[in-house]
C-alpha cells in the first residue's frame, strides 16, 4: 500500500467537543475557565488512552484505510458492512469456542476471502489487486490439519462462488472455469490466483453488459430475440475483438474496437442483417449470453 | 458502475463529500458514551449498528440539533422521522398551532430551536400571525424547504433585500451564514405589499447563487420554473410555491408526494413500533439494541410536550382557516 495520509478523526476532538453541554454549566459557577479547561484536557486525555487501549484509534484507522482504497459510492453502508464481517470472525463469536471443525471453517475462510475480493471493483487496479493479495494469504493460512499454500480444490471452489453469487448462468461460464481452473491437489501461485480472480469478475460484468444488450434486443411478447439481430450485433462484438487483436498499438486497437461497436455501425449491420435474411427460429437469452461468453471466454489462455 | 469523479478526488475531498469524517467522529462520541456497550458487545458490533443506523437514518432520533443538521443526509433522515412519527395527526385531520408542532419536534431533538419552527410556520401562514392553526401536511413541507435548505434560504433573503432596495445584483454579497441580516422582518413584511421583486431578474441572481453555494440548494432547473410562471413575486410566495413544488419533493427525497402522505399500510406497523417506543423511552432506548448507540435522554425533557398533543384542535376552529382552503385546493 501507498503510504496514504491518514485523516483519522481526532478522538480528542470529538470528546471535547461532546462534552460541551455538561462543561458550559460548569463554566458558569466557576469565573475563571481555566480549572474547566484543564479538567477537560485531563478528560480528552484519558478517553484517548482508553481508545488507544481497547483497539478503537487501530481499527479505525484500519476502516479509513479500506475507504480510501476502494472508494465505494456510499462509504456509510459499506463501514456497516466492513464492521460487521469483522464481527464475525473476531474471537468472540467463534475462537473462543469450541474450535470449529475443518468444514467450518474452510467456508470461514472462503467468506473471508470473497468479502476482501468484492471490497474494489476490479478496473481499480491497486486495490484489487491488495485485495486479491489479502484473500489469497486468506485462504493459504495453515490449520490444524492443513499446510499452509493454496490447493486447487479451493482455489475452483472460490471461482464457482464467485460465478454463482454472479448471477451468470452456469453453462454460459462453465467453459471459463474448465480454462483457469487447478487440479485439486495443485499448488496455486499467487499470479495464476490473481489472473483467475480478474478474468472471473471481467467476465462476469461482461455477461451482465451482454444481457442488458439482450434486453433491448429482446421482444416482449415473444420472451426471445430476433435471431438475425441477434447473430448481426454477436458478429459486430466478435468483430471489434479481433479488430483488437490486429497487430497495431494498443490505442489505436482500442479506437478501432470501439468504432466498430458504435451505434451507427451497429445499427448498420442489424440493418443488413434484417434486410438481407429471412427471420429464423428466435434466439433466447441463454443462447445469446452463451455465444457471447463464449467470444469472451475464446480469448482467455488456459491455466499451465 | 463506475464513477470517475468519485475515484479522481483527493482522498480529503473524497471523505468530505461524504461526510465520512463527521461520522466516524460521532461513532467515537457516542461509543465513549456508551463505553458499557462495548465491553457487553465488542467495537466491532457497535461500530456495525452504528453504521447501519445511519444508513436506515434512524441515528437522528433524540439527538442534538447540532447532529441532526450537520448532514444533508441527517436532515432528510430528521424529516422523515418527524413524518413517520407524527403522521397520524395529519390522518386524524388534526390542525396544531406553531407552538404545538414545535413540541412534536422537539419530541424527536429536545433542543430544536424554535426560530426554524416559526421561519417554517411563516411560510405556511405567508408572513402573518404565527399563532393561527396550521395542516399538517402544509407544515410539514414548508418546514422541509426551511430545514433542508436553511442556509440557502438565508443567502436568498438576502439577495431579495437587495433586489428590494434596488441594487444591482451583481454587485450583491451573499453573507455565508450570518443570520442577523436577515432578522429584519418588518422591513420584509413591508416589502411583500409592494408586490416583491422580478421575478426573472431574481432568478437571475438565485442562479448564480446555486452555482457557488457550498450547502444544498434546490435544482437550479426547478427554481427557474417555480419563477418562470409569475412575472412578479414575493419572499414568501417564493419559499410557498418551493414548498408545494412536486419536484423539489422529490429531488430532496425525504418524503413522499403529497398525495401518499397519509396512506401507507407498511409505514403503518413501523408507527405502530416507534409509537411504542417514544411515551415509555427510556426502558424501550436502552433495552432494544438496535438503539444502543442512541443516547439515552432523561425521560421527563422527552416526555413532557407529548401533552399538548391530546388537545381536541378540531373543534374550536375559530381561525381564519386559510391553511385548511389551500389544503383542499391542493388535494
Amino acid at each position: 500500500v501507498a503510504a496514504v495520509p491518514v485523516p483519522l478523526p481526532s478522538p480528542k476532538m470529538a470528546a471535547v467537543e461532546k462534552r460541551r453541554p455538561t462543561v458550559v454549566p460548569v463554566a458558569g459557577f466557576t469565573d475563571g475557565g481555566r480549572p474547566t479547561v484543564s479538567r477537560t484536557a485531563a478528560v480528552a486525555e484519558s478517553e484517548e488512552d482508553f481508545l488507544q487501549q481497547v483497539g478503537v484509534t487501530e481499527m479505525l484507522r484500519a476502516a479509513l484505510l479500506k475507504v480510501l482504497e476502494a472508494r465505494p459510492e456510499d462509504p456509510i453502508a459499506f463501514l456497516a458492512h466492513y464492521f460487521e464481517n469483522m464481527g464475525l470472525r473476531s474471537p468472540a463469536n467463534g475462537g473462543a469456542g469450541e474450535p470449529p471443525g475443518q468444514l467450518l471453517l474452510q467456508q470461514q475462510r472462503l467468506g473471508r476471502a470473497l468479502w476482501h475480493l468484492r471490497l474494489a471493483h476490479h478496473s481499480q487496479r491497486t486495490a484489487f489487486n491488495n485485495n486479491v493479495s489479502v484473500a489469497y494469504e486468506c485462504l493459504s493460512a495453515g490449520g490444524r490439519k492443513k499446510k499452509p499454500g493454496l490447493d486447487g480444490r479451493t482455489y475452483s471452489e472460490l471461482l464457482k462462488r464467485i460465478c454463482r453469487d454472479g448471477e451468470a448462468p452456469e453453462e454460459v461460464v462453465a467453459p471459463l472455469l474448465r480454462k483457469i481452473q487447478c487440479r485439486d491437489h495443485e499448488a496455486v501461485p499467487l499470479s495464476v490466483f490473481r489472473a483467475g480472480m480478474r478474468t472471473c469478475f471481467v467476465l462476469l460484468e461482461f455477461v451482465a453488459r451482454a444481457g442488458a444488450l439482450y434486453r433491448l434486443l429482446e421482444d416482449p411478447g415473444l420472451a426471445a430475440a430476433d435471431r438475425r439481430v441477434g447473430q448481426a450485433v454477436l458478429d459486430t462484438l466478435e468483430g471489434a475483438l479481433q479488430a483488437g487483436d490486429s497487430d497495431a498499438g494498443a490505442p489505436t486497437r482500442y479506437l478501432e474496437a470501439g468504432s466498430r461497436l458504435g451505434p451507427d455501425s451497429l445499427a448498420l449491420a442489424m440493418d443488413r442483417a434484417v434486410v438481407a435474411r429471412r427471420p429464423g427460429v428466435p434466439m433466447t437469452r441463454e443462447e445469446f449470453l452463451e455465444k457471447a461468453a463464449a467470444l469472451f471466454i475464446a480469448k482467455v489462455k488456459p491455466v499451465g | 458502475m463506475l464513477s470517475p469523479e468519485r475515484l479522481a478526488l483527493p482522498d480529503y475531498e473524497y471523505l468530505a463529500q461524504r461526510h465520512v469524517l463527521t461520522y466516524m467522529e460521532d461513532a467515537v462520541c457516542q461509543l465513549l458514551e456508551n463505553k458499557e456497550d462495548i465491553s457487553q458487545y465488542g467495537i466491532a458490533r457497535f461500530f456495525t449498528e452504528y453504521f447501519n443506523s445511519v444508513c436506515q437514518g434512524t441515528h437522528i432520533l433524540f439527538r442534538e440539533f447540532s447532529f441532526i443538521q450537520a448532514t444533508p443526509h441527517n436532515r432528510a433522515s430528521f424529516l422523515r422521522a418527524f413524518w413517520r412519527c407524527f403522521r397520524t395527526v395529519g390522518k386524524n385531520g388534526d390542525l396544531l398551532t406553531m407552538k404545538e408542532y414545535h413540541c412534536l419536534l422537539q419530541l424527536l431533538c429536545p433542543d430544536f430551536p424554535l426560530e426554524l419552527t416559526q421561519k417554517a410556520a411563516r411560510i405556511v401562514l405567508m408572513d402573518d400571525a404565527t399563532d393561527c392553526l396550521m395542516s399538517f401536511s402544509d407544515f410539514l413541507f414548508a418546514f422541509q424547504i426551511q430545514f433542508y435548505y436553511s442556509e440557502f434560504l438565508e443567502s436568498v433573503a438576502a439577495i431579495y433585500q437587495d433586489l428590494l432596495s434596488g441594487k444591482n445584483p451583481n454587485t450583491v454579497i451573499v453573507p455565508t451564514s450570518s443570520s442577523g441580516q436577515h432578522r429584519q422582518r418588518p422591513a420584509l413584511g413591508e416589502a411583500s405589499m409592494l408586490e416583491g421583486v422580478e421575478a426573472s431578474l431574481f432568478y437571475q441572481c438565485l442562479e448564480n447563487l446555486c452555482d457557488r453555494h457550498k450547502y444544498s440548494c434546490p435544482p437550479p432547473a426547478l427554481v427557474k420554473e417555480v419563477l418562470s410562471n409569475v412575472q412578479r413575486l414575493t419572499f414568501y410566495g417564493f419559499l410557498v410555491a418551493l414548498s408545494k413544488h412536486h419536484g423539489i419533493n422529490q429531488a430532496l427525497g425525504a418524503l413522499p408526494d403529497k398525495g401518499d402522505l397519509m396512506h401507507d399500510p407498511a409505514m403503518d406497523e413501523e408507527l405502530e413500533r416507534l409509537l411504542v417506543q417514544v411515551p415509555g423511552l427510556v426502558n424501550s432506548v436502552t433495552a432494544s439494541s438496535e438503539a444502543s448507540c442512541l443516547p439515552s435522554r432523561t425521560p421527563s425533557r422527552v416526555a413532557s410536550p407529548w401533552r399538548p398533543l391530546h388537545h381536541s384542535r378540531k373543534v374550536d376552529v375559530e381561525s381564519d382557516g386559510s391553511t385548511e382552503e389551500t389544503d383542499e385546493s391542493e388535494t
